[in-house]
């Protein structure tokens, strides 16, 4: 069964941007939430490194586990999702998840976080695939569509990808022979752990 | 007079006790269950997309 994974190849990633536009594009993100980020490490050194973050739909999802009232479910191959209407906005999830993935839309008064909002590798959420009220919600549902996440689609290095993990591997694998070094891929074993 | 005002009374004291209904269909929390909304997409399996999914990658992800 294909288990769905993103990995960020960093010594290809030239911080173009352009999957958090895709992304925010793509699904309406409004001000404020930035459901992918690209991080910078040793900005301005050279050899700095670009990684583009977001859920990465880990193995043991963090966040699942320390939600108060259950709002997370997994698919079969393994994207992390959540339902709206249960969510209280807590913020447990954000503490939790080690990508900083959880956002929130701080549009109430006194702090009050409102729902939260991730990315959930296009796959929509728990209301009739592709309707208004689920674009409106929790944006584009591509798989339903059998598409990939725009983000991995769009960008033009191909330094994200998203899709079954064995396939995902299997290309980083030949990258790696093929330029030498040893293989960096961030963030694989937070989200995924040692067996995959 | 007083059968009549005992009559209002027995009325309104209803009306108050029916204003006080809560629904008792209530969602009882279990640990780890998830309780929310089904997701459509659960209803087919990851297999039935996998081979759409293998064709899309091989499509737009693989290198060239």
């Amino acid at each position: 069964m294909a288990r769905m994974k993103f990995l960020c190849d960093a010594e290809r990633c030239i911080e173009c941007n352009s999957c958090v536009t895709a992304c925010k594009n793509e699904h309406e993100v409004p001000w404020g939430v930035n459901r992918r980020r690209v991080v910078t490490l040793n900005d301005g050194v050279p050899g700095e490194k670009s990684i583009s973050v977001a859920c990465m739909h880990c193995t043991d999802a963090p966040c699942a586990a320390v939600c108060p009232v259950d709002c997370f479910y997994t698919t079969d191959d393994g994207i992390v999702l959540h339902d709206k209407d249960l969510c209280i906005g807590c913020g447990y999830c954000f503490y939790a998840c080690p990508f900083g993935a959880p956002q929130y839309p701080q549009q109430a008064a006194f702090g009050v976080r409102g729902k939260m909002d991730k990315c959930t590798f296009c796959a929509g959420g728990p209301l009739q695939d592709n309707s208004n009220v689920e674009y409106e919600k929790y944006g584009r549902n591509r798989i339903a569509e059998g598409k990939l996440p725009l983000c991995a689609e769009m960008c033009s290095t191909k330094a994200l990808l998203a899709g079954d993990g064995d396939m995902i591997a299997d290309i980083y694998r030949q990258r790696v022979l093929k330029r030498g070094g040893r293989p960096q891929s961030w963030g694989w074993e937070s989200a995924y752990g040692t067996t995959g | 007079m007083k059968m009549l005002l005992r009559l209002v009374a027995g009325v309104s004291l209803t009306f108050l006790l029916a204003g006080c209904y809560e629904s008792t269909s209530v969602t009882s929390y279990q640990p780890g269950v998830y309780k929310g909304t089904s997701d459509p997409l659960l209803q087919a399996s990851a297999d039935q997309r996998a081979e759409a999914m293998k064709k899309r990658f091989e499509l737009v992800q693989m290198d060239r």
